[in-house]
């Protein structure tokens, strides 16, 4: 039963756990301590892809404090972390794939020991010759980094009919986009500890999106049942998809140290390690051909999109697969050709990152559209007015749209709030006289499939548990994680408000495997949806049993009571508390505690065709990033950007437009910023000295719009928003940028130096001097 | 290693512990149990181990405990010591504006930005985020933190013309 006016959702409350994170009194892993503690630290590869002749642990075996030293031979259970193909062993035997491959684990007394042991581990390799990137990947005679070869995985949408679309088209427009790498940066870095408990059972407290894949990972190493593992997330210092499936890794490395020693076991990442060894953004290739008719309507679109792997699949045909479904963005394309190569080399660990492959097809056909507009001599925000999905229009995918499309919506507001059509005939009056300092103001467009794909339906069910103390008081366990993004606080609401009680009544507990069922991941801006409805499923069962006594108690009938905000009224009159009511329910009998579910609708989908329902829902957005270059420096800075959403209804709006911000300063890093240099495998900067992210100085001001389309199975409407923020802002500054520029740039990030270099090949727009 | 006993005056009170002689201060004070000081980087970019020492503001993976002694250190544990409920304006204003989202820099966010408030720091949006820009936040954007600089700034002066104790 939803309530018609809410006074808990839709109000911007403060998070959950902010004054224990002002104070500094959170607990983050490293934070936690336990008597007998161990420190693991992992002994990786000297090569990107060598053979392994030998290892050889004797020296550090004997290093003073150390406990014990392990290999491949040591694990119990399967050597293999594949989270969806099993290509991953946890310690490599015999090849080196990446130098992130772990060969060997020691624990010791101190990390300092546990780090100077592992130095002590000598291995011998007979190198391979190292394939750095998918072409070479691709060729003929390739060597192969695993046996079936280097295509992990092939995708594609099929749509249309081709050629009439290519007939239909005035212009056609073809480029090849690049995308570099991203590094998280989460500020804080993996780490876990394993502890045997006494009753046999070992707990994993981890920095982590995901308990339940830790779960997994841990029983599967160790060669135990899941119900021997515990996983409690600690208090999370951002994720951002690098602490999806990868924090099962080391997960499963101090499990295996624990159970060797019998001691708690903590493993730690310094930067370095962190950046070394933790999964990526995808690089991708993008080779787009769009067409489009006199009257700006995309005819025919063709996407080949190339996606470096690295050594293991990991989420990476997963994140393809998303890249796949929505390469065309919120667009009608009544032609459609998508192929999608996922390949294996030996660089870095591709792997989930907030827009899981999004960024990288709408950075290539926000580009492309702008290009189109230049072409037929129409804004670039006309182009997407004449082009934006609708209610009742179909995808890329053929999945028409029933409700909740804010498409057209974001972008109107969008355009409107910005002035942008002024601003941008300004900009070209401005750089028609200003021959170094250019300026620059342009859109990005984004959709963005809520929850998880119908290939991964699988894992769609979350969980909840609930329980209304005697007192009133409220315990809330849900399966989905806090990872910063204020899942607690937005679940804490929904649960306040069903209920009827006071925000500040409910307490949400630490994620912990044995308290929910396995409520799949906390990706893909699903928790408010997912967590949000099993908590709305829990909290009616039990307001409904409270209503029930409230209803024999005061001898008024049910639907006659209301209540909310801890008061149980009838008839406009306050008659009860909600504690009196919980009290009165403890006394006679009444079970207070109630477990939540809840699980979509079955997605109708063709892996073949890629034709289907790929999404449950979709976001909406548009960003409008305005921009000033300095041509004689190369220097872009992104002063202000103005950030439409629809989010279905936003339970948080203090905490969405949070999301919004962060999304786009992390976004611009990512156009602008952040390139981790990748020589033959190897990565040259991992730390924050050569690896820069935004700081406060390189953060524009945002203006945020809520567009609000309910989405009929949503909690309260709600969609998700998490990452959407960040999908389009890259695509925008890219734009903006090569409009000031007169250049278009086809890869980011659009640095200073690969920003002059373009330049310098380009006369026509020298600077002056 | 050779190890040695050393005291540190930390939030007004003297603690002691052997430690390696090498020992980093942020060791020191995390090991000594204010663990609200975190490690982001070890290498003075990202600011979550500020803390102030005499006065000032540093990165406390970068200097050695032993530097610290005899001088006055001061962590997110401390700065509200002296007002109500434990607080510093700013941790309030801080929890108001929504600048917290996952909380792992926020230690030396809050460290940093009550020792700009504190010592009189100019409040346009330049001048804070100068302040903070040792301070790396991966969550936020920052907005929000400049926000609540601002913010505290204005409750900042009812505290000081002793609004607070009517308040309290």
């Amino acid at each position: 039963m939803a309530v018609d006016s809410p006074s808990i959702v839709s109000t911007p409350a403060s998070r959950v756990d902010a004054l224990d994170k002002v104070r500094g009194h959170s607990k983050y892993v490293d934070d936690l301590d336990f008597p007998g503690l161990l420190y693991c630290a992992v002994v990786t590869s000297a090569h990107p892809h060598a053979e392994i002749v030998s290892i050889d642990a004797s020296e550090a075996k004997s290093t003073p404090g150390v406990f014990a030293v392990a290999t491949a031979a040591e694990i119990p259970g399967e050597n293999q972390v594949g989270v969806s193909t099993s290509d991953q062993p946890l310690l490599v035997e015999q090849k080196a794939r990446m130098m992130a491959d772990r060969l060997a684990l020691v624990a010791a007394d101190t990390a300092e020991n546990a780090r100077s042991a592992a130095k002590k581990v000598k291995v011998l390799y007979r190198p391979l010759p190292t394939v750095s990137d998918v072409d070479a990947a691709l060729a003929d005679g390739a060597p192969p980094i695993h046996e079936k070869g280097n295509l992990i995985a092939k995708k594609q949408v099929i749509k249309g009919e081709m050629d009439a679309g290519w007939r239909a088209s005035k212009i056609v427009l073809e480029r090849v986009y690049t995308t570099g790498y991203q590094e998280h940066a989460y500020l804080e870095t993996n780490g876990v500890i394993a502890v045997p408990e006494a009753d046999g059972i070992l707990t994993v407290y981890a920095s982590a999106q995901c308990p339940f894949y830790i779960q997994k990972a841990v029983a599967r190493v160790l060669g135990e049942e899941l119900a021997s593992i515990r996983c409690i997330q600690a208090t999370t210092g951002g994720a951002f998809g690098g602490k999806e499936d990868y924090p099962s890794e080391p997960a499963a490395c101090a499990a295996l140290m624990a159970r060797l020693t019998g001691r708690p076991v903590k493993l730690v990442y310094d930067r370095a390690e962190d950046m070394l060894w933790s999964s990526k953004r995808h690089p991708m290739k993008i080779a787009h051909r769009l067409g489009v008719d006199g009257d700006g309507r995309i005819t025919a679109c063709e996407v080949k999109l190339y996606c470096d792997a690295g050594a293991y699949n990991g989420l990476s045909a997963v994140v393809a697969e998303r890249a796949n479904a929505t390469a065309l963005g919120p667009y009608r394309v009544p032609n459609v050709r998508v192929d999608t190569y996922v390949v294996y080399t030996n660089n870095l660990f591709g792997g989930a990152f907030r827009g899981f492959g999004s960024p990288q097809v709408t950075f290539a056909m926000e580009s492309q559209l702008d290009e189109a507009a230049a072409a037929l001599g129409i804004s670039p925000a006309e182009i997407r007015r004449r082009n934006l999905l609708r209610v009742g229009d179909a995808t890329a995918t053929s999945q028409t749209l029933p409700e909740s499309v804010g498409a057209i919506e974001t972008l109107e507001q969008a355009v409107a709030r910005s002035d942008f059509e002024r601003k941008r005939a300004e900009a070209e009056a401005f750089n028609a006289r200003s021959p170094d300092l250019k300026k620059g103001i342009a859109i990005g467009c984004c959709m963005y499939g809520c929850c998880l794909h119908a290939g991964g339906q699988f894992l769609e069910g979350s969980g909840a548990l609930l329980h209304v103390r005697a007192d009133g008081s409220v315990n809330l366990a849900i399966g989905g994680t806090e990872i910063g993004q204020g899942a607690f606080t937005v679940v804490a609401q929904l649960a306040a408000e069903e209920l009827g009680c006071p925000l500040s009544s409910v307490r949400v507990v630490p994620v912990n495997t044995d308290l929910v069922p396995d409520s799949g991941p906390t990706v893909a801006s699903r928790t408010t949806v997912m967590s949000g409805n099993a908590a709305l499923d829990a909290a009616r069962k039990v307001r409904a049993r409270m209503l029930e006594v409230a209803s024999q108690k005061l001898d008024v009938p049910i639907e006659k009571l209301a209540m909310r905000d801890g008061a149980l009224s009838a008839g406009g009159l306050t008659r009860a508390s909600f504690k009196e009511i919980a009290k009165a329910c403890y006394e006679r009998k009444v079970n207070l505690t109630a477990e939540g579910w809840y699980a979509p609708p079955r997605k109708e989908w063709n892996e073949a065709l890629g034709v289907g329902e790929a999404y449950s829902v979709y976001c909406f957005a548009t960003q409008i990033a305005e921009v000033s270059v300095d041509l004689r420096s190369g220097r872009v800075v992104v002063e202000h950007v103005t950030a439409a959403h629809d989010v279905g209804r936003a339970i948080n709006p203090a905490m969405v437009t949070g999301q919004v911000e962060g999304g786009i300063v992390q976004g611009l890093g990512y156009a602008l910023m952040e390139e981790l240099k990748v020589v033959d495998g190897k990565c040259l900067n991992p730390n924050f000295t050569d690896y820069l992210i935004p700081s406060a100085l390189d953060a524009p001001s945002v203006d945020t719009l809520l567009i609000e389309l309910p989405f009929s199975r949503g909690p309260y409407g709600a969609k998700g928003v998490g990452e959407p923020s960040l999908i389009p802002i890259a695509a925008a500054v890219a734009n903006a940028v090569s409009f000031a520029c007169g250049h278009r740039f086809t890869h980011i990030p659009i640095t200073p130096e690969r920003l002059l270099s373009a330049l310098d090949a380009d006369t026509m727009i020298r600077p002056s001097t | 290693m050779k190890h040695e006993e050393l005291t540190l005056s930390i939030n007004g009170a003297k603690r002691s512990a052997v430690f390696p002689s090498d020992v980093r201060l942020l060791d020191a004070i995390r090991r000594l149990g204010y663990t609200g000081t975190k490690e982001g980087c070890g290498e003075g970019e990202c600011g979550a181990c500020t803390v102030i020492l005499d006065g000032r503001p540093v990165d406390s993976c970068l200097i050695y405990a032993k530097q610290a002694v005899g001088r006055a250190i001061v962590t997110v544990e401390g700065v509200g010591a002296t007002y109500p409920g434990g607080l510093h304006p700013f941790q309030r204003a801080m929890v108001l504006t929504g600048g917290v989202q996952c909380g792992f820099c926020t230690p030396g966010v809050i460290v940093a930005g009550c020792h700009h408030l504190d010592s009189g720091g100019a409040l346009d949006d330049g001048s804070i985020k100068d302040a903070l820009s040792g301070n790396l936040c991966r969550c936020t954007g920052y907005a929000k933190i400049v926000q609540a600089v601002k913010l505290a700034a204005q409750s900042h002066e009812l505290w000081e013309n002793g609004a607070a104790a009517q308040e309290h």
